[in-house]
Formats: C-alpha cells, sequence, structure tokens
C-alpha cells in the first residue's frame, strides 16, 4: 500500500514494495509498500525498539528484506551495484559512527571509495561547518575529542556532502541540543528541496515529524502478527496518516 | 665423522622420570597445587610420544605413499582443530576453512622443501616429509589461530564503524582491507620475531635434535635456514588464506557484513 499524499505524480526516486522486514529469526513488518517522489520528506513513526532502524537498514540493504524489493529510480540495487546503490541511498545512523582519525579524514574517506563520483567539496564544508557551529579549527580535531552532538554534527555533514538520492536518517538529531536540532532540520529540508532528494526519517520525537515531514508512517500498522502470519494479513491496515 | 649417537637405556628414562619428581617437590612443598596436573602431564607426554614413536616406526616399515599422506591429513586435521579452538570467536564453516587452509599451504611448503630444495627420493620419504610438515603446522596452526582471532575480534568489535562504511558505498574489500591487513600481521609476527632471535636467544629445537644425533653443527644449521624460511613462507601463505576464507564467508556477495555467523568461543 503507498502512502497517500504523494507530492506530485513525479516518477518516485525510491520505491520499496511489499517489504517484509525481520531481524534474524523475528519478523517485524508485513507489506511495507512506499513511493518517495523527489523533494519529498517522510517520516517513519513508532516507539522506540518497534524496528525504525532494522527498517532502514533493510531499505539501505545492510540487511536482506525476508521478502520485498527495494528500488532507486527503478533500478534494482542488484543492477546497480550495491556500493553504489548505498551511496545513492544513504544511512546515518542514529549513533554517529566515525572512524580513528581527524574529522577531516572521516570527511574524506567515503570520497575515496571506488563508488564515489566528484571531489570533496571543500567550499561546502565550510559553508555546513559554519550553519551547524562547528569551527574551521573541528576539522583537524581527533574525532574522540569530540562531544557526542558534536560527532553527530559531523556525521550529518559527511552525508550531505555526499549529495545522496535519498537519504536515511535514524533519529538524525537525538544528540543535538534544541538549536543544533534546529539547524539540522533547516540543513535537510533545504537540502531536500534544493536538490530534489528524498529522505526518511525515523523518529520517536512526537513533533519532529510534524516539523520535518509532509506526511508519515505509521509503522505499528505494518506490525507482523507473528512468525505465523499468513502472507498478506496487513492488507487492511491502515494506510499512514500524516501527521498533522 | 660424527660420533655414534648413544642408545638410551630404559634405566636411562628412569633417572629422566626422577627429574619430574623435582617438579613435583617443587610444586608440593610451596604448596601450589600442581601435582596432579603434573603426574597427568607427565603420563600423558609419555603415552603421547611413544604412540606416536610406534606409528611413526609403523609408517616409515611400510613405505608407502598412502599411509604417508594418511599421516600427514591426520596431522592436518589434528592442527586445525586446535587452531580454530584457540581464538575468543569462531563461526559456523571456521573449521574446514582452517583444515583447507593447513593442509595446502603446509603440503604446498612441506613438498616444495623436499622436492625441490632437498631433493629427496622418493619423494615421500617419512624421515623428511613428517618432521617437516609437523614443524609447518605447529607453526602454522599459530599463525592461523593468531590471523583467526584478530580478524573475528576487529570485524566484532568494530562492526557499526564497517557497516557505516558499507553505507557510505564502500565496497565490501573496502570495508574489511583493514581489519584483515592487521589479522594478516598478527599472524606473523611470531614466525618473524623467531627469525629475529633464532640463534641468539633459542636453539631451534629441530637442529638441537640432529646435532645431539651427531649431525655436523653446519650441516644442521643449513638445514635449519631453510626450516626458518620454509615456516615463514607457510605462515605467511596460512594467513593470506584464513583471512580471505573468513573474509569470503563472512561479507556475502550483497557487501554485507554477516556479523551473527560470529559467536563466542564456549569456555
Amino acid at each position: 500500500m503507498t502512502v497517500p499524499g504523494a507530492l506530485s505524480d513525479a516518477a518516485p526516486l525510491l520505491t520499496v514494495k511489499d517489504a517484509t522486514v525481520g531481524a534474524g529469526p523475528v519478523c517485524l513488518f508485513e507489506g511495507v509498500s512506499l513511493a518517495l517522489v523527489p523533494g519529498e520528506l517522510v517520516a517513519l513513526k513508532g516507539p522506540s525498539g518497534c524496528g525504525k532502524t532494522t527498517l532502514l537498514r533493510s531499505v539501505a540493504g545492510l540487511i536482506d528484506l525476508v521478502r520485498g524489493e527495494v528500488r532507486l529510480e527503478g533500478r534494482a540495487p542488484e543492477e546497480m551495484g550495491w556500493p553504489a546503490f548505498r551511496r545513492r541511498v544513504l544511512l546515518v545512523h542514529q549513533q554517529p559512527v566515525l572512524l580513528r582519525g581527524t574529522v577531516r579524514e572521516n570527511l574524506e574517506r567515503p570520497f575515496q571509495y571506488r563508488a564515489a563520483d566528484g571531489e570533496f567539496p571543500e567550499a561546502r564544508v565550510s559553508a555546513l561547518f559554519e550553519q551547524l557551529r562547528l569551527t574551521p579549527e573541528h576539522m583537524r580535531r581527533d574525532v574522540r575529542n569530540l562531544s557526542v552532538g558534536e560527532q553527530q554534527r559531523v556525521c550529518l555533514v559527511r552525508a550531505l556532502i555526499l549529495e545522496p538520492a535519498v537519504f536515511l536518517f535514524d533519529e538524525p538529531t537525538s544528540a543535538l541540543d534544541e538549536e543544533a536540532t534546529a539547524s539540522a532540520e533547516g540543513l535537510i529540508r533545504d537540502e531536500v528541496a534544493r536538490r530534489g532528494a528524498g529522505a526518511l526519517v525515523a523518529s520517536h520525537d512526537p513533533v519532529q515529524p510534524a516539523r520535518l515531514c509532509r506526511r508519515a508512517l505509521d509503522l505499528p500498522s505494518f506490525a507482523s502478527s507473528g512468525a505465523g502470519a499468513a502472507a498478506g494479513s496487513n492488507e487492511e491496515a491502515p494506510h499512514g496518516e500524516p501527521s498533522h | 665423522m660424527a660420533s655414534p649417537v648413544i642408545e638410551l637405556s630404559p634405566v636411562d628414562l628412569a633417572v629422566a622420570a626422577a627429574l619430574v619428581l623435582v617438579a613435583g617437590v617443587v610444586s608440593f612443598s610451596l604448596r601450589l597445587g600442581l601435582e596432579r596436573r603434573l603426574a597427568i602431564g607427565a603420563v600423558r607426554a609419555v603415552v603421547q610420544l611413544l604412540l606416536v614413536g610406534v606409528v611413526l616406526k609403523f609408517v616409515f616399515g611400510l613405505d608407502s605413499a598412502a599411509a604417508v599422506l594418511g599421516l600427514l591429513l591426520f596431522m592436518a586435521v589434528a592442527a586445525s582443530v586446535a587452531a580454530v579452538r584457540r581464538p575468543a570467536r569462531r563461526y559456523r564453516g571456521g573449521l574446514w576453512r582452517a583444515f583447507l587452509t593447513l593442509s595446502v599451504t603446509g603440503l604446498l611448503t612441506t613438498f616444495t622443501v623436499t622436492g625441490l630444495i632437498v631433493g629427496v627420493e622418493p619423494w615421500y620419504r617419512p624421515q623428511y616429509v613428517i618432521p617437516l610438515l609437523g614443524m609447518i603446522l605447529g607453526n602454522g596452526l599459530t599463525g592461523v589461530s593468531l590471523c583467526l582471532d584478530q580478524l573475528l575480534e576487529t570485524l566484532d568489535e568494530r562492526r557499526h564503524e564497517i557497516e557505516m562504511e558499507l553505507a557510505h558505498g564502500a565496497t565490501r574489500w573496502e570495508a574489511a582491507r583493514d581489519a584483515l591487513r592487521a589479522a594478516v600481521r598478527r599472524g606473523m609476527i611470531p614466525v618473524v620475531n623467531s627469525m629475529m632471535v633464532v640463534g641468539v636467544v633459542s636453539l631451534p629445537g629441530m637442529m638441537t635434535g640432529q646435532i645431539l644425533a651427531g649431525a655436523d653443527p653446519l650441516g644442521a644449521v643449513k638445514y635449519q635456514i631453510v626450516v626458518m624460511f620454509m615456516l615463514a613462507a607457510a605462515t605467511a601463505l596460512g594467513c593470506v588464506f584464513i583471512a580471505l576464507l573468513t573474509y569470503r564467508r563472512l561479507f556475502n556477495a550483497r557487501h554485507q557484513l554477516a556479523i551473527a555467523l560470529i559467536r563466542e568461543q564456549q569456555e
């Protein structure tokens, strides 16, 4: 079932079709379908621990879908190659994950992968740093000397400069204070609008989905009724409701 | 020129057994509580060595390539079991990969040495092949188990970093490369170190044995040089092999890290 209220009739960027999502032997969601059009932010709503992270990891192909398929602009990940697919459908983890080394080394690293395209955007990094209240001096810092909030902002910069087609944000502002959250949300909204990107935003914050996204997917409505559930048992599940 | 080897009589062995009693007395008087283990250890050593002696004598007497190969395979299985038991973690399918690694690298190196360097006739002559493979497997299993231990530890403890790299478009190779490099390095360190100190700090067992058996020390040294390089080659190959086989198992074609396959070792 496709979430209603799409912004336009534009060809969807990301489509998820009849996906069954599970973690190991446990089946979490069934029959999740979704089409994300350019310029659109969709919230994934649900209480902590309902499986938002697992859903996002499945969409990024870091774990297998039990059933169903994910496509980017109509193309299957196998066809594009998984690294190229993930480079364009970028998961930003909830816990900031940085490698040993400096902030600069971490930001440059994804540009050294074979799937990378483009040069390291020095000027853009400076602009983003300023907007997120990071100083140029932060570039030289060892990541171990950053606060969790600073680490999360660095991870956000790393994602934004890669300019993926679709962002998969897992609680993107969980470690940020109010002011930084506002800046981060503004950046995410601008980025999606400017480039016609798309974003799925998992959040257990009751108000963030409303601030950031025009529509939401209410995940508990897709919750699997258990391992023995018949396929398609969620056919009658209510559609994700707009959050405001 | 070599002096005849002095045969040991049963009485000599009995006197040697008395030496173990010295260790027992130390344990008893210092209340180390090791008496029982010492006794078991001493008996096991005697039984195991006698058994090996009997088996070797039997195989030497058979003069059959099949019997030698059978014994070599048995040795490789025993070494593989030991190699996967030592690391703190294991993964499903690890044992046969260790066996493949140790048997391929062990046999390859052994027969390179016996065939190309020493020129043993016939090619399976047990007197050469069995002790050489024994040394290779002994060192190889240390290398393989250290390499596995390091690799599984890195993949387990840094799985979030590896998944982050995969999520940002790294190929499985790009995401695993550093962990593989560190693991191969760790596995090779003992053999590299032993080349540094050989002859200065330690006199290798094989060389000592040859000298005790009446061989010319310089002749023994020549063999030891061959053995050191052989061990270095076999261990390097073994570490690379097991690292790559493990990588292929734990990173699938969809460039995912199958972390669920890694288990903590029981006990």
